[in-house]
Parts: C-alpha cells; sequence; structure tokens
C-alpha cells in the first residue's frame, strides 16, 4: 500500500481541514484549543470588540527547518488598551546543538542561563494555547513566528494554529507605502518603532518585543482608523 | 514575578509624582503590574463630566490631554496635560462623578493605573496623599477661576470696592463686637456669628461684662461633630476666660498679648480688664491689616518721611503689600491704583526733598513752573516693582535771557531727585532718559518740538523715544504743562500724520507674539535669555504699543493705563469690544505674572521659565497671546502695514 500514502496524507489533511472534530492523535491540550476556536472570526466583526493576542518568539535563529524557539511573549489587547497583567512568558532551553554564540548576543538569552524558569517545549506550548485561545493573533512578521510555532506543535504531534493572523509589517506598509527606493528594513520593528516614538528599552526579550508590537499595534490601528474614515472592522486588515 | 514590561512600566512611574512617593518598590512594581496602556487618537474623549468614576486614573505616556470646564455646550479649556502628568485622580479620593471633560489633544498613549491596589497605599505614604489632594484641589479651584473670569464685573465689586483708598480703610477697620448672653443657646450664637458674618462672637455677661468667647473652630469642633447639641447653652463650648486689652494699646502689644496666650483673638474692654464692659474685638486678621499694611496709612508715612533711607523702608512694605494683594487675587486695577499712588508719593516726596536741597545750597524757589514726568509703565500708572526710573521734566517758557540759568536750576533739583529715587530703590535709567539728562529737561515749546521731530521723523530712535515718552504723565504739577504737550500732540496728528502712526502700529508688530506655550515654549533665540521667555517684549509691550498707537489714533490723550485704554477703546469702538476687552484682561494677567514673578525672584520679573510657572499661570499666559495676536493683526489692517513691511 506504499503507493497510496501520499493519498491517505492529502484525504487526512483535507478531511483535517474541514473536520470539527478534533484528531484522537492530537495531544488532549491541543484538542482543547481546537474544539475553543470552531471558526475564525467574520471580516465584519468590529475591531474594537475583537479579542487580540500580540505573541513574539525569540529563536536560535531565522531558519524554520534548523532553528529553535528559545522564548515567546504574549500580551492580550482589546480595542484601544493592552491589559499589562494579562500576559503570558515562557523559556525554552537552548537545545545542545544551536548553542553557538550566533544569536546569544541578539536576544541576550545565554545558553543554560540560570536567570530563566525553564519549561519544556510541550508545557509552553500548552500554556501559549490556552493563553491565545480564539483570539486574532498580532504580531511584527508575524508569519515567521508562526511557522516556528507550528514546527514546534508538529513535532509535538499537534496540529497548527488555527487563528486569524495581522501582521504589523503589513499594516504599516498599508498605512505607509514604500516606494520602490524604500530599504526592507524600513518595515523592521526597531525602524517603526523609532517612527512610531515606541522606546526600545527591552528589545529582543519576547515579552518586552511584545510589548513594543502591541503599542505599535495601536498606534497604526489608530492611523488606519483616520484613513478610513469610518469604525474599522477586520476586513479592513 | 516582575516581568520586564513592568519593569519598564515601573521605570517610568517611579520618578514622577504621585508614584514618586510611594518608597516601596515592589508596591509600585505590583502597581505597575497592573497598568493598562491605552491608546487615544487625537480627539478621543477620556471621561465626560458627570460619568461615575471609573476605577483607575490616568498619566500620559506620551502626547497631550485637555480638560475642559462644559458649560451650557460651552467648553472652556482648563489644563493641559503633557508627558509625565497624572489626571483624573477624582475616582481615587472621591466617590464622585467627573466634573470636566477630558479629551486627547495630540495622539496620546496613556497608563490607565487601576485605583484598586493604589488607594491601599495612600495610608502608608502621608505625602502621597497630600499630593494628591492638593492636585485636585487645584483643579477645583481652577473650575472657580474659570467660572469667576465669566463674571468680571463681580470681582470688581468684591475685590475691596474698587480704588479707593478710604473704602478698603473702612473695610480693614476693626469691628463692633458682637456679643450674647450666657444664657444663650448654641444655636443663637451661631446664627449670631453668621448673620455677621464674624468668625468669633464674645459671650457677655448682664452688666455686658466679657466672659468667654466662641470662634468658628469651637463650632466645628465641639457642635459639628456632634460632641454638643447646638441646643445646649454658650457656656458649655466657650473660651473663658477671653483675653482683654485696653482701648489705648500698640499694635505690638496686642501682636504679644495674642503670642502670648496663643490665641487669635483679644477683647477691649473700658479698663482693660474683664470687670468692665465690652468695647471692641480684635482677631489677629485684623491686626495683620494694620501692621502697615493698609495703603492710606503707608502715604501717610511717606508724606510724613525725611529720607530717602525712610522711604526705601516704606517702599518695601508697599511690596509686601503688593504681595498681599497678588496672593489674594485682589484686581489689578485695584492693585495698579494703588501702587501708582505709593509710587507717586514718592516721587513727590524725592522731589520735595530735592528742593529742600536747592533751598539749603541757595538756590532759592524753582525759577519757574515745572511738573515731573513720569515716563514708560509709571507714566502708564502700570509699575508695581521697582524697576528703572524714567522720567522727564517740563518747565513754563521763560524769556530766551533767562533760559539757560532756569534749565540749570531744573537739571540740578533733577539730579538730586533722581538721586533720592534711586537710593529709594528706582535704579538710574541705563539709557539715561531721566529728567537730569540736558536732553530730557526742556521747557514747554522745547518739548513740543521735540515731540513734533518724533512725529514726522520715523527713524527707529524715535520709535524708541515714542514708545517711553509719549505715556508721559505729571506727577508734580496742576497738569497745566502736560496738557500743553497732549494739545501740541494731537494738533500735529490734525496734519496729514498716517505715516507717524503707521509707524509706531508697525512698531507694535515688530514682537510677534508666542503661539503656544505648552511643550514648546517659546523662547528668545539671542543672548543669555535662550531657555527663557521674554514676557515684557513678547507679550507686554505689543500690547502697550498697540493701545498707545489706537490711542493717538482716536485723539484721546487722558487714559494713559494700557487696559483702561483697552476698555476706553471697546466703548469708542463696539465692533471690536470683544477683543479689546480680551486684550484688557490679557495684559492684567501679564502684570499680575509679572509682577509675581519679580517678587518671588526679587528682580523685575520680565524674563520667564516655563519651569517656575504654576500649571494655571502657564495656561492664563498662553491665553493672553491669543488677544496679542489679534491685536496686531488688527492693526495690520487698520494701518495697511502689509504694504509697509
Amino acid at each position: 500500500m506504499e503507493g497510496f500514502e501520499w493519498l491517505r496524507k492529502l484525504r487526512s489533511s483535507m478531511g483535517k481541514s474541514k473536520a470539527s472534530e478534533p484528531d484522537s492523535t492530537w495531544p488532549e491540550w491541543y484538542q482543547r484549543y481546537f474544539r475553543a476556536t470552531p471558526n475564525k472570526p467574520a471580516d465584519e466583526v468590529p475591531l474594537e470588540e475583537l479579542p487580540i493576542v500580540i505573541i513574539d518568539a525569540e529563536t536560535t535563529g531565522l531558519d524554520v527547518k534548523k532553528d529553535r524557539l528559545l522564548s515567546i511573549g504574549a500580551l492580550r489587547a482589546l480595542g484601544n488598551s493592552l491589559q499589562i497583567a494579562d500576559h503570558f512568558e515562557g523559556y525554552l532551553p537552548t537545545p545542545p546543538d544551536q548553542q553557538d554564540a550566533r544569536a546569544v548576543h541578539i536576544h541576550g538569552i545565554i545558553p543554560g542561563s540560570r536567570r530563566y524558569d525553564y519549561l519544556e517545549e510541550e508545557e509552553l506550548m500548552e500554556g501559549l494555547l490556552e493563553f491565545i485561545g480564539e483570539r486574532t493573533i498580532v504580531g511584527h512578521h508575524i508569519g515567521f513566528d508562526v511557522e516556528m510555532i507550528n514546527r514546534a506543535l508538529e513535532r509535538l504531534g499537534a496540529g497548527p494554529l488555527r487563528n486569524r493572523v495581522i501582521d504589523t509589517a503589513d499594516l504599516a506598509k498599508r498605512i505607509q507605502p514604500s516606494g520602490y527606493w524604500s530599504p526592507p528594513e524600513k518595515y523592521s520593528l526597531d525602524t517603526l518603532a523609532r517612527r512610531y516614538r515606541i522606546p526600545l528599552s527591552d528589545r529582543h526579550t519576547a515579552l518586552g518585543d511584545a510589548y513594543i508590537t502591541g503599542v505599535l499595534w495601536l498606534k497604526l490601528k489608530g492611523r488606519l482608523l483616520e484613513k478610513v474614515g469610518r469604525d474599522l472592522v477586520l476586513g479592513d486588515l | 514575578m516582575p516581568n520586564q514590561v513592568s519593569r519598564r512600566i515601573y521605570d517610568f512611574l517611579k520618578d514622577l509624582p504621585p508614584f514618586s512617593f510611594v518608597k516601596e518598590e515592589g508596591a509600585l512594581l505590583q502597581v505597575a503590574g497592573r497598568v493598562e496602556v491605552q491608546y487615544q487618537p487625537i480627539g478621543s474623549i477620556i471621561f465626560r463630566p458627570g460619568e461615575p468614576p471609573r476605577e483607575r486614573f490616568f498619566l500620559v505616556k506620551e502626547g497631550a490631554v485637555e480638560l475642559f470646564a462644559v458649560n451650557e455646550g460651552e467648553e472652556r479649556l482648563i489644563e493641559r496635560f503633557g508627558e509625565g502628568e497624572v489626571f483624573g485622580i477624582r475616582p481615587l479620593l472621591a466617590e464622585d462623578e467627573y466634573l470636566f471633560l477630558a479629551r486627547s489633544a495630540e495622539e496620546t498613549l496613556l497608563y490607565a493605573i487601576n485605583t484598586e491596589g493604589f488607594r491601599e497605599l495612600l495610608p502608608n505614604y502621608p505625602e502621597l496623599s497630600s499630593y494628591l489632594a492638593t492636585l485636585m484641589a487645584g483643579s477645583t479651584r481652577s473650575a472657580l477661576q474659570v467660572k469667576a473670569r465669566q463674571a468680571p464685573a463681580l470681582i470688581e465689586k468684591e475685590n475691596l470696592g474698587g480704588p479707593d483708598l478710604l473704602d478698603l480703610q473702612t473695610i480693614h477697620r476693626a469691628r463692633e463686637p458682637i456679643s450674647c448672653q450666657a444664657s444663650d443657646r448654641i444655636i443663637t450664637a451661631a446664627k449670631l456669628m453668621s448673620e455677621h458674618n464674624i468668625g468669633s462672637i464674645i459671650i457677655v455677661d448682664k452688666k455686658e461684662r466679657p466672659v468667654g468667647i466662641i470662634t468658628d473652630r469651637d463650632l466645628r469642633q465641639k457642635v459639628a461633630t456632634g460632641i454638643k447639641s447646638n441646643q445646649e447653652l454658650v457656656v458649655e463650648i466657650m473660651q473663658s476666660p477671653v483675653i482683654c486689652i485696653p482701648p489705648s494699646i500698640t499694635v505690638a502689644d496686642v501682636q504679644i498679648e495674642m503670642m502670648r496666650h496663643k490665641i487669635n483673638h483679644v477683647v477691649q474692654t473700658e479698663d482693660g480688664t474683664d470687670k468692665t464692659p465690652l468695647t471692641g474685638v480684635i482677631s489677629k486678621h485684623d491686626l495683620l491689616v494694620k501692621q502697615g499694611n493698609n495703603p492710606a496709612i503707608l502715604i501717610r508715612e511717606i508724606a510724613r518721611s525725611q529720607s530717602a533711607t525712610e522711604l526705601r523702608v516704606l517702599r518695601e512694605r508697599a511690596e509686601r503689600l503688593l504681595s498681599l494683594y497678588l496672593s489674594r487675587e485682589v484686581s489689578i486695577s485695584f492693585i495698579t491704583t494703588v501702587m501708582t499712588q505709593i509710587n507717586d508719593e514718592i516721587i513727590r516726596k524725592c522731589i520735595k526733598l530735592s528742593l529742600a536741597r536747592m533751598q539749603a545750597d541757595g538756590r532759592g524757589n524753582p525759577p519757574a513752573l515745572f511738573d515731573w514726568l513720569a515716563l514708560g509703565s509709571q507714566g502708564r500708572g502700570e509699575q508695581l516693582l521697582r524697576t528703572d526710573q524714567d522720567n522727564a521734566l517740563i518747565f513754563e517758557d521763560v524769556p530766551e535771557a533767562r533760559y539757560p540759568a532756569v534749565k540749570d536750576y531744573f537739571l540740578q533739583l533733577s539730579s538730586y531727585a533722581t538721586e533720592f529715587l534711586n537710593d529709594v530703590g528706582f535704579a538710574y535709567c541705563p539709557g539715561d532718559m531721566m529728567a537730569s539728562n540736558p536732553n530730557w529737561c526742556l521747557s514747554v515749546s522745547k518739548w513740543q518740538s521735540q515731540f513734533s521731530h518724533w512725529m514726522h521723523v520715523n527713524t527707529p530712535e524715535s520709535m524708541l523715544h515714542t514708545s517711553i515718552f509719549f505715556d508721559f504723565r505729571g506727577v508734580w504739577g496742576d497738569g497745566s504743562l502736560p496738557a500743553k504737550l497732549t494739545a501740541h500732540i494731537f494738533s500735529n496728528l490734525e496734519k496729514p500724520s498716517q505715516r507717524f502712526l503707521s509707524s509706531l502700529a508697525l512698531a507694535a508688530l515688530d514682537n510677534p507674539s508666542p503661539l503656544t506655550f505648552f511643550r514648546n515654549f517659546v523662547v528668545e533665540r539671542s543672548g543669555e535669555h535662550k531657555d527663557q521667555f521674554d514676557l515684557k517684549a513678547r507679550a507686554m509691550r505689543p500690547l502697550t504699543d498697540a493701545a498707545r498707537v489706537l490711542m493717538l489714533e482716536a485723539r484721546q490723550g487722558s487714559v494713559n493705563n494700557t487696559f483702561r485704554r483697552y476698555e476706553l477703546m471697546a466703548k469708542l469702538e463696539p465692533q471690536n469690544a470683544e477683543l479689546y476687552q480680551a486684550a484688557a484682561e490679557a495684559y492684567e494677567v501679564l502684570i499680575r505674572l509679572r509682577a509675581t514673578m519679580g517678587l518671588r525672584r526679587n528682580d523685575s520679573g520680565r524674563y520667564l521659565k516655563p519651569s517656575e510657572l504654576s500649571r494655571m499661570q502657564r495656561l492664563l499666559l498662553r491665553n493672553s497671546f491669543g488677544p496679542v495676536k489679534e491685536t496686531q493683526s488688527l492693526l495690520e489692517t487698520r494701518f495697511q502695514l502689509n504694504f509697509l513691511r
């Protein structure tokens, strides 16, 4: 039956995307998350009422295949406010084969440092999915973070994130489209934070970046509101 | 465990009042950890008057928030908050509704601080509570001030009865004693006190002899708290015995009695003991007023004084009086009248002392009729602080042959007078615009040609002299000599004089008023006062210059005072009345601010740093820039100055 392996895979993936039933092979915590996220919010949902979670992940590098998550920070937002008390933060130990100095100077997480209470990857994912729930995910160049999280989920035998995702970099481009001359780093978090007057003191801790992204999100949303000239709905993004 | 985000917020909070009063890092970190970050696009309403309090107050992280009093749909700006300032603290201290409308004036980021978790800290840090109470009292007071500004007529009446020195004296006169019988009930005494609007009442026996006293404080502490019923007899709460003084006793003696017994009231009886009937009562407040802080007495003492040294002491007392008036928010029109009379009296005294010296020199009596012209701010009757003296002397025309001798007499007289004035504390004018300068000690006809020259040769120097000399005011003679000068100026204006008036108006535009004052405080780019604001050049002078040219154009010579000039203009041009009224009010604000700052720093008060001003002062100052600008535009249109520039 070896030749039909691809067909089984295809079927199961098609089935999965349509099914509202969780796969019993998934870890129990992912099944819970799956049940909690039956459908994505519709385009008509007013942005003011949309529960948001802002996520930032620190990784050992930028290669989604090779590199690993080091920490994740997340904050919840609703309307025009961020609740500081309502946050998620988790650290993973640096994998032994990733302990080179490459990323250390960026995120400042020293492999095996005792400064953090480390979690197992599974604990981290379980906590994260519970924190995210059915909220819409906002992040900066969030595609990368989502991909890193999805790969971690896959390693744990779970399905991918099912939430709607908004990229603040895309939003910034819409508000201030780049000319053909503008360099790509124009939309980096650092550049944008500077442009929107957000102090950068805690850059490169996951929660610190999530906070900066959160403030950026509030500000960009305000600019978009001005541009669109009426109350924003999810479809505007 | 504190995370980086709450740590970041903590770092922002820890140096700012009221948070800086929380000395315990852990407690403040907890507060920081519960902050809600709010983004407010420009123009968003944060709360409205009448809304129930929310469980939070606000700190501006970025941007600006404005607070408005809303009255019949009309908004009046009360305060403006910038980065690092706290507002909306009402829910923290009182379960009251919001009084004001708060709206973001810029794109704003707020930290909403949970009152729960913060209120619990109040008892631990007395400084914190008192800071917040002051903050709230300040904003309530500003609401009252705003209301007061809406009814200027009312204020004028309340401010010690207008610019009559005798009135002020009567108000501060020690009052007739109000008394009640020992057999009266507390309620009767309280009613009497409120009826007569007094803070104390004397309890007397059947023979009108004082047996005790009840003050406001006794009522508050013993009755309002419920310790005693107001149906009980006055003897239950009165303080006894009372301290008695005889009718003839010096102020110093009364003061000693009060200090010795730690009391605020003494009672006057026929023989100074409680065995004779009551004749009067003196409170500590009455005493303060009596301590020379009475302009009429001060003026009398100036007239009696024998030396510049004495005058200097008296002028210093006048300055304390000024400071008292300023702190009590007495109207500027009253203050300037009082201070001008005091200054005039000092000038007259200095001239008298100089005349005496001339006699002693063997030069005899003045050889001709003369008058002393006060110039500049003293000429306008607006000088509150002792600034440099600006003055001139005018004498009647004398035959050519006598002229040199006459002039020489007056020059010597002036040099004595300016010296006396300098000793009193009015420093010599660095520009030598003084009567002792041969150029500014002239006969009527020579002054007339001098004024004609200024009016026809429009050099910058002429303009400068015009701005100082045209506000002349005679303080010595019967006014006939200055009147000749005024008549001459107006007859000169009959000829085509548009060019002169236009140049004057143009000079009023030299210093555009700053647009705003908030955060981007306009500072002088030149010289040592880089980080300061030149109140005189940027706000006051444009208004005085404009008022002068408007008065000249309207051929009005009798009014010198800038805000009275605007008030007169408002009557002459009803179509512009609102602007002129605003200009008059703005000028009063500026005078008050300058005097307040000058007294505080013991200088001319001319240069201001934004940091030394209270929030309200900043707001009032900023609000005065509007009328300055509008007055300048009015001149620009009226004198078609855009073609000249």
